[in-house]
């Protein structure tokens, strides 16, 4: 490349009149270009203008626009007409989202093959070489610009007087805070209100009874509603406890074998929840302790829970402690009761936090 | 002591008179001898002739089940036992299991078990239908359990979407949505709900094998059961999937393969082309 180090290297003998009727249009463009520095080498056509090649090359990138118009009309049609109310069985609503997305495809697609063509086969080849600016200005305007800086320093007072320079930052810097407050202010809620992260919707109210164990559809569940070897997802039975609302709460209750239930009462006792079971019937959070993904597929001989995101395994007969997988906790229990009607009922809420691990968890 | 006399006498003669009189003693000996020699021979004559009772051992079955014990002694005693108590390590005990479950087991070609292994796998049949409900009457009588109810239709009355919500909540997890089955640990897995029929969906709920979770008629009543089964045969199994082509219904795990192998392959070569030299 070019070692010069002066500004004006590869511009010529001396600059071109562009107002010369002579030149051609290219020469005018080659002398801009020189006038940056850029010298333009090679320019040529890649199809000779009226040739066969360039009336093929011209229809093929007509074509893939007229794709594109074809398509992005289609898709128009078919989001207006085509069924989309779901029916059973087989119909033509089970193609009305794909058809959507083929027609866009294709349409995009169309555009960028039409560009992609038009420029890689139909544009002229160009070779141009820019000049390495080294960087450096003259030294007198370097010298200019420096003390005309350092005077409108001076002019301005502020090494004179600081109070000026001061007050100004620290008069500016809350009105940057005012600027973003709305923004971020908005991003935020209250992660700890009424104490949310550390209570679920079994949270025995002040003075109030008991929360029952609740079906999904509100009906309450007695012991002899769960088989042997069977689980049951139950949920608070308080208003809105089968929504999202109280979604820290879903709960599977499940019916140990003998065997299973004396092993799990053994491992209770060791951890002090001795009295969390009731009889054979042991309750624990749904909400798996690594991500937060309902653990609900339990192997009912191996008495493990799993929980399909990550594939935690939670061994129940030993308080539910993660056996594989990535989760580390094990999962909560929630303490059960039966009441004097013959319904579950929380004892009290969870003793640990459901969920995955937050910054204020002990 | 007889004398010359008695013996000219003759035997009748002598065996007619009365005998000397004996001894208080002599004489109550003598009943007594009587009295126990009599006893022993109306012993021994009932021992004799009385008929052989042999403790009652073999239960009373009907036909359809005594031809089920014949299959049953055939072939499946060698993991079950001989009275279906289960063998230990190779097969548990059938007392209590119930038609239902020998009906999921055997018409689904599960049992007999090719090998130990971490699940029984679907295969077919080695019984017939006959030969399923012999075995499955067998077992019933034997020990008692659940029992699927009569029909070959079990959802004809079935309440779609209150099936859809059921099953969404209870099957949903393990089966997946789509009912193309899911993995569990250790080699176990929840199987694709396809080639089951109506029947065998409900012996599986009723009779939790293996270690699906025992879904008893107090948690889901027949006609919850019945919807379940309405949803999934209707609903799940003839609903045709958006697009046409489900990629098996296992959800991420086909789907990112089939984004890897084709959507990202076609990027990279396009990415190749587009910034290549013209």
């Amino acid at each position: 490349m070019s070692t010069h180090t002066e500004h004006q290297a590869p511009q010529g003998p001396e600059p071109l009149d562009v107002n010369d009727p002579k030149l051609t249009r290219f020469d005018i463009v080659r002398e801009g270009a020189r006038r940056d520095d850029i010298e333009i080498v090679h320019y040529e056509p890649q199809v000779l203008p009226g040739t066969k090649a360039e009336r093929r090359l011209t229809r093929v990138v007509a074509g893939f626009f007229l794709i594109t118009g074809l398509a992005a009309t289609a898709f128009l049609a078919i989001y207006i007409w085509w069924p989309w109310k779901y029916e059973a069985g087989r119909g033509g609503d089970k193609f009305y989202t794909p058809l959507l997305g083929f027609t866009l495809g294709v349409a995009l697609l169309g555009i960028g093959f039409g560009i992609l063509t038009w420029g890689k086969k139909l544009l002229p080849k160009e070779v141009s070489i820019q000049d390495r600016h080294e960087g450096t200005v003259d030294a007198e305007g370097r010298t200019i610009t420096g003390q005309t800086m350092l005077y409108m320093a001076d002019e301005l007072g502020v090494k004179r007087r600081p109070l000026l320079g001061i007050s100004l930052l620290a008069g500016l810097a809350p009105v940057a805070a005012v600027a973003a407050a709305p923004l971020v202010g908005g991003l935020i809620s209250q992660p700890h209100k009424n104490n949310q992260m550390f209570t679920t919707g079994f949270a025995t109210p002040e003075g109030g009874q008991r929360i029952r164990l609740v079906r999904e559809d509100g009906r309450p569940v007695r012991p002899a509603d769960v088989s042997v070897g069977g689980q049951i997802t139950v949920f608070p039975g308080i208003d809105h406890g089968v929504s999202n609302k109280h979604a820290d709460s879903p709960t599977l209750l499940i019916h140990l074998r003998d065997a299973d239930a004396q092993e799990s009462r053994r491992a209770n006792e060791r951890v002090g929840h001795g009295d969390y079971m009731w009889g054979n019937y042991a309750a624990f959070s749904k909400i798996c302790t690594h991500a937060g993904c309902p653990a609900s597929l339990y192997e009912q001989q191996t008495n493990r829970l799993l929980c399909p995101c990550h594939q935690s395994q939670f061994l129940i007969t030993d308080n539910a402690r993660p056996v594989f997988g990535p989760a580390s906790r094990r999962l909560p229990q929630l303490p059960i009761e039966v009441d004097s009607e013959g319904f579950f009922v929380a004892k009290s809420d969870f003793t640990e936090t459901v969920g995955p691990d937050f910054w204020e968890r002990p | 002591m007889t004398s010359d006399n008695d013996r000219r006498r003759g035997l009748l003669a002598r065996l007619r008179e009365r005998p000397a009189a004996r001894s208080r003693g002599r004489r109550r000996l003598g009943a007594a001898v009587r009295l126990i020699a009599a006893l022993m021979l109306a012993g021994g004559a009932y021992t004799v002739f009385a008929p052989g009772a042999q403790a009652q051992d073999n239960p009373q079955l009907t036909g359809a089940a005594a031809e089920g014990k014949a299959l049953f002694d055939v072939s499946c005693v060698t993991c079950h036992g001989r009275n279906a108590q289960g063998v230990e390590g190779r097969g548990p005990s059938l007392i209590g299991v119930g038609a239902a479950s020998v009906e999921f087991q055997v018409s689904s070609g599960r049992m007999p078990l090719a090998r130990q292994e971490a699940q029984a796998h679907r295969k077919p049949p080695v019984f017939t239908d006959e030969q399923t409900r012999q075995l499955a009457q067998y077992i019933q009588e034997l020990g008692g359990g659940p029992v699927v109810p009569q029909g070959d239709d079990l959802h004809e009355d079935g309440n779609i979407a209150a099936g859809g919500e059921l099953f969404r909540i209870n099957c949903s997890q393990c089966h997946a949505f789509g009912a193309g089955g899911g993995a569990l640990s250790s080699g176990k897995f929840a199987p694709s709900l396809h080639p089951a029929t109506d029947r065998q969906i409900y012996a599986a709920m009723l009779s939790g094998p293996q270690n699906m979770p025992v879904f008893g008629d107090n948690q889901l009543r027949p006609e919850q059961k019945a919807d379940i089964i309405a949803y999934i045969q209707e609903t799940l199994k003839h609903d045709q999937d958006p697009g046409g082509f489900n990629l098996g219904r296992y959800g991420p795990s086909t789907e990112g393969l089939a984004i890897f192998l084709i959507g990202i392959v076609a990027l990279v070569f396009a990415s190749l082309w587009i910034a290549g030299k013209s």
